[in-house]
């Protein structure tokens, strides 16, 4: 049976290339996982960036509570913290930036903060951490979000946190990939249905080719295994 | 000069509304010990100021500390979830949610601690935080012409940093991942120290470690070991599960001050 945290994670790792920068923050274990998971198979000069400023942790015991823990700074080679990966992503040199949030619309629009008025929200959300900053200066930001419904996928934002470089936003369902300006369908993952996909987006699902997405290797299992052994790559579906 | 002192003297030199930096990120060594004694002393119009906060924030919006947060992101992580009594807070209007980018956090200490009024930041192209929030503004390159978003300077009255070692001067060491506290350090008028230890006069004098807070910007030191709990001290312990559902399950205002009440007792 396929897990959709182990198609998620790979999906993610596969989008990583080889030698590329890469940060992830807090609340980020399966983009965490994604990272060691692309370092370990197919782009081992990948850097791997994070918070606690550990540059390429090596076999970091992860830790359930944090994705931005010392294990990945007493693991490492250099050290690189936050403020520093920041201020790299401003003068052009970040890669990827991992990131997520609550709505999304189909011209890479990201809401992160509020449900209803900013100043009196319905809900107050936890925020965008670093995504209006990085969303438009990191090349790449690849966006996860373990909710597929027409809430999370929706017409209109009820704020934006940012608009930038999005290039790809994986969920449970598929792989959306930025086109041209839109947001279109790339890939549908094993055992979902475009119908699926279409009921829970509100937007009008647009592709250029119907194509599955590759399911994990016995490879890429196993090294999420060897990873991750208390899975905490699927913390955000228990 | 020695300012070894209580954590309720330590806590009872900051006043109502002012402006406190926290150290730590989320449930890292956030200066928890030293929240709960400003909760229990019932400070009010506290403005905090975090790149990335998490159950230090929620607890002192629950116990009704807080007029104002600056932070890039609240949130106790994956695992314990959202910070329930900071969102019903901002959602009652009681506090004033200010979203910055963490780095604008950053880019606003630094401002303090290079003594400028703003610091202009890239990113922010296409963002409601912008026109949402009055500390951010255009500013025009001098030389180029181009426009930039700037944010203002951020100087908080004081900061909270937890560290691993401190003489009793303040000079202070932080094992692990730093996060934002040396900088918050540098932009603050002044720092309290919370420290697992308390090593001698002479101590950093003798060791290749030299401290990374100097004294000298340091009014405060207060011995408080397992000063992080419930949340993680790296290298110390790791976060108690028990205390954290324990807080988190708290139904209301006078649940919070027997749970605060125990914890200071005990303290």
């Amino acid at each position: 049976m396929l897990r959709p945290c182990d198609m998620m994670a790979v999906c993610m790792a596969r989008l990583i290339r080889d030698g590329e920068t890469v940060f992830h923050g807090v609340s980020s274990h399966l983009p965490l996982v994604a990272v060691l998971l692309a370092k370990q198979t197919h782009a081992p000069q990948a850097v791997h960036l994070n918070i606690p400023g550990g540059v390429d942790p090596q076999r970091p015991t992860l830790e359930a509570f944090t994705s931005a823990g010392g294990t990945l700074l007493e693991t490492a080679q250099a050290q690189f913290p936050l403020s520093e990966v920041f201020d790299l992503s401003m003068r052009g040199g970040l890669d990827v930036a991992f990131l997520s949030g609550v709505q999304f619309d189909n011209r890479g629009g990201v809401n992160a903060s509020v449900i209803g008025d900013y100043r009196k929200p319905k809900v107050r959300l936890p925020g965008g951490a670093g995504s209006a900053v990085l969303i438009p200066t990191a090349k790449r930001a690849i966006i996860w979000r373990t909710k597929h419904d027409r809430r999370t996928f929706c017409e209109t934002l009820d704020f934006l946190t940012a608009r930038g470089n999005v290039s790809d936003i994986i969920t449970p369902l598929c792989h959306f990939k930025m086109y041209a300006g839109e947001l279109i369908l790339h890939s549908i993952h094993p055992n979902v249905t475009i119908a699926e996909i279409a009921e829970n987006t509100g937007f009008p699902i647009r592709y250029l080719a119907q194509t599955t997405t590759p399911p994990p290797t016995e490879e890429e299992l196993a090294a999420l295994r060897d990873i991750d052994p208390l899975d905490y790559r699927n913390l955000e579906f228990r | 000069m020695n300012k070894l002192m209580d954590l309720a003297a330590a806590m009872a030199q900051i006043p109502d509304g002012a402006m406190v930096g926290l150290g730590g990120n989320t449930l890292n060594r956030a200066p928890m010990a030293a929240v709960m004694a400003l909760a229990y002393q019932g400070k009010q119009g506290l403005r905090l100021v975090k790149t990335a906060g998490g159950m230090d924030v929620d607890l002192l919006c629950f116990a009704g500390c807080v007029s104002s947060v600056d932070a890039g992101f609240i949130s106790y992580e994956t695992q314990y979830s959202l910070c329930q009594h900071y969102r019903s807070a901002v959602q009652a209007g009681k506090v004033q949610a200010n979203e910055h980018a963490c780095y604008t956090v950053i880019s606003a200490l630094r401002a303090a601690s290079y003594g400028i009024p703003f610091m202009p930041v890239r990113g922010l192209v296409e963002s409601d935080l912008v026109a949402a929030n009055e500390y951010f503004a255009k500013v025009k390159d001098p030389f180029s012409g181009d426009i930039l978003n700037a944010v203002r300077a951020i100087q908080p009255d004081v900061s909270i940093v937890h560290v691993h070692m401190a003489d009793a001067r303040g000079n202070a060491v932080i094992e692990g991942p730093q996060y934002d506290d040396i900088l918050l350090s540098r932009a603050s008028k002044t720092v309290i120290l919370t420290a697992e230890r308390i090593v001698g006069d002479g101590y950093f004098a003798a060791s290749s470690r030299k401290a990374d807070i100097p004294h000298f910007m340091v009014s405060a030191v207060v011995h408080a070991p397992r000063g992080a709990a419930p949340g993680a001290c790296y290298g110390v312990h790791g976060v108690s599960d028990d205390e954290l559902h324990s807080f988190l399950a708290l139904a209301d205002a006078e649940a919070l001050t027997q749970w605060l009440t125990r914890r200071h007792v005990y303290a």
